[in-house]
């Protein structure tokens, strides 16, 4: 009975979770140009429109690409020596560049969009794309530190201790050790902040400048100006995205020991 | 690899004092410095047209508690707008945890494999962009298609009419003489927001959950507790401290939400997101006053994010 109660429970949240996802899919399929579910006259002509003939869709997604990938990596690139500084030496001073780090993520975004917003323009640098990657890797900065270092904890000291008495420079133990055992944290750190840079709106909505559109701004500028159901194809890019990054997370990571189960337990 | 000189574990390697002092300089421009800059701007005055200048003013701060017209004449408008902010937040974060609460229990019963398969499902859920999140809700509660639709079809409204709670339903603003009516309206703006944290609610109580001693559980359901005795006796309680501090994490995370408000809520109740946008990029033009209403926000922010901070340190010392 209560067996029951809960499968029901659980069918019914996902139900809740999958409803404006399911929706939105489908409205990709409209053939009008408006937003309609269910659809009318299903048609596939939005997706070529994304993908290959509406240049603003496209130059979206080039852009959104670009600042996903450039910025989760130069993201990863600073949290690695924060995380290993952390883990090596606790000292003040690692704990307040870890802190530093994680404090835009932990923020109300907007704020930090503002902030950001006043940086470039003093600097001269606003609506430029640059301007834009480095701001996502300072916005998601704190998701590799917080993967590296979940990834750091799990080596085995005893290990490093070893490798110590058996003459191994800090250099040695940490390219025969350390990294091999980080690699599929520091991946899963870079595909987070990947994933949640694409999907990013507010920070972008203030660097950019209205200068240039990612997919995000383009659908949000659609929000506003009436619907049209290519937006909804942008939509699904997102999701068929984020679906591929954290299979591959789990596929390769072990994803329930990053969200923090005991991993004593199977 | 010349000589293998024996070296203790931690032992200070030369230069790796510079990379941190590099880094320490590109997170202060980059991590530090945007909020260093609201602050200072916040105390600027604005001048004529759109552009301002440096300066030591209070004014901005002074207008956002008492009005610009003070003290010939008070305006709250924007503590109404922080007070909206508060509402919208803390209604859904609680929501959004009452609900993650027993969808987490049952998750970390299941096995491993079941929990990575949902765990993918919910980290997807949880990277979607707050604007496509917010475009779903409105094709699922506009007035032409979605749940208004599905009300009128199955005579659910009639059904109300009926009753006589569709009266309730308009003098709350949500229905048309003709059928119930969505948007704009606090429940829309609320459904939709603990739609966007209850994934994080989930990922928030599982390492807790997930670690509860089996063996305590265990010993409830031999002594004959049913399960949900077990839960409300056993794992509540265990659970408190987690439910509580997601409850606030979630909450400082939704007092930035951005685009739920601009469109699902009515202009009367709007955020403080809204009139920070207009302030810096929108039609208003005030920079110093928009950057002395994201200040605010921004203490809000920190102040309870500090309390939740103390929280997780008071479970761990219980731990």
């Amino acid at each position: 009975m209560s067996r029951l109660a809960g499968r029901l429970y659980l069918a019914w949240c996902a139900l809740f979770v999958l409803a404006p996802i399911v929706v939105v899919c489908a409205a990709a399929l409209n053939g009008g140009r408006t937003m309609l579910f269910p659809p009318e006259d299903p048609t596939l002509e939005r997706f070529v429109e994304f993908f290959v003939s509406d240049p603003v869709w496209t130059r979206a997604l080039q852009r959104s690409i670009l600042i996903a990938v450039a910025s989760a990596a130069i993201a990863t690139l600073i949290a690695w020596p924060t995380a290993y500084g952390l883990w090596r030496r606790d000292t003040k001073l690692s704990k307040l560049l870890a802190a530093s780090m994680a404090m835009p993520f932990a923020l109300p975004p907007i704020v930090f969009g503002v902030g950001l917003g006043f940086l470039w323009a003093f600097s001269g640098l606003i609506g430029t794309i640059p301007a834009g990657i480095l701001s996502h890797a300072a916005l998601h900065g704190a998701l590799p530190l917080a993967t590296i270092s979940i990834g750091l904890q799990s080596i085995d000291r005893a290990h490093l201790d070893a490798a110590a008495t058996m003459g191994a420079t800090e250099r040695t133990a940490f390219r025969t050790i350390v990294l091999p055992q980080t690699i599929p944290y520091t991946l899963s750190g870079f595909f987070f902040a990947l994933v949640l840079s694409f999907n990013e709106f507010i920070v972008m909505f203030f660097v950019s400048a209205s200068a240039y559109a990612t997919v995000t701004l383009q659908i949000f500028n659609s929000l506003r100006n009436g619907f049209t159901p290519t937006m909804a194809v942008g939509a699904i890019v997102f999701i068929l995205t984020s679906v591929a990054v954290f299979s591959l997370v789990a596929r390769f990571g072990d994803l329930p020991r990053l969200m923090g189960a005991d991993p004593s337990r199977r | 690899m010349t000589a293998a000189r024996p070296q203790a574990s931690g032992g200070r390697r030369p230069g790796f004092g510079a990379v941190q002092a590099l880094l320490g300089l590109v997170l202060a421009a980059l991590c530090v410095a945007p909020f260093a800059i609201v602050l200072v701007v916040s105390f600027g005055q604005v001048v004529e047209g759109a552009s301002w200048r440096w300066a030591l003013s209070l004014e901005n701060y002074l207008r956002f508690f008492v009005g610009l017209e003070w003290p010939a004449s008070t305006s709250f408008l924007y503590l109404q707008k922080l007070w909206w902010t508060l509402v919208y937040a803390g209604l859904a974060a609680v929501i959004a945890v009452a609900f993650a609460f027993p969808f987490t229990w049952l998750t970390t019963r299941q096995s491993r494999r079941i929990q990575t398969v949902w765990l993918v499902f919910l980290l997807s859920s949880l990277s979607l962009s707050e604007v496509f999140v917010v475009m779903g809700w409105d094709v699922l509660l506009s007035n032409r298609s979605g749940l208004p639709m599905v009300f009128r079809e199955t005579g659910l409204t009639d059904w109300l009419q009926s009753v006589g709670w569709f009266d309730t339903l308009r003098d709350w603003g949500m229905a048309t003489p003709r059928n119930v009516r969505f948007k704009t309206s606090v429940f829309a703006t609320v459904l939709t927001m603990s739609y966007l944290v209850f994934p994080y609610a989930v990922i928030l109580l599982y390492p807790a959950l997930s670690r509860l001693d089996p063996a305590m559980l265990e010993a409830a359901r031999t002594m004959g507790a049913r399960p949900f005795t077990v839960i409300r006796t056993v794992v509540l309680p265990a659970a408190r401290l987690p439910l509580t501090g997601a409850a606030l994490l979630l909450f400082v995370y939704l007092l930035g939400a951005y685009v739920v408000v601009s469109v699902f809520a009515d202009p009367a109740r709007q955020t403080l997101t809204i009139t920070i946008y207009e302030s810096v990029r929108g039609a208003t033009l005030n920079a110093p006053f928009g950057a002395a209403q994201a200040v605010i926000l921004l203490l809000t922010a920190g102040g309870f994010l500090l309390a939740s901070l103390r929280l997780s340190r008071l479970a761990e010392a219980k731990a």
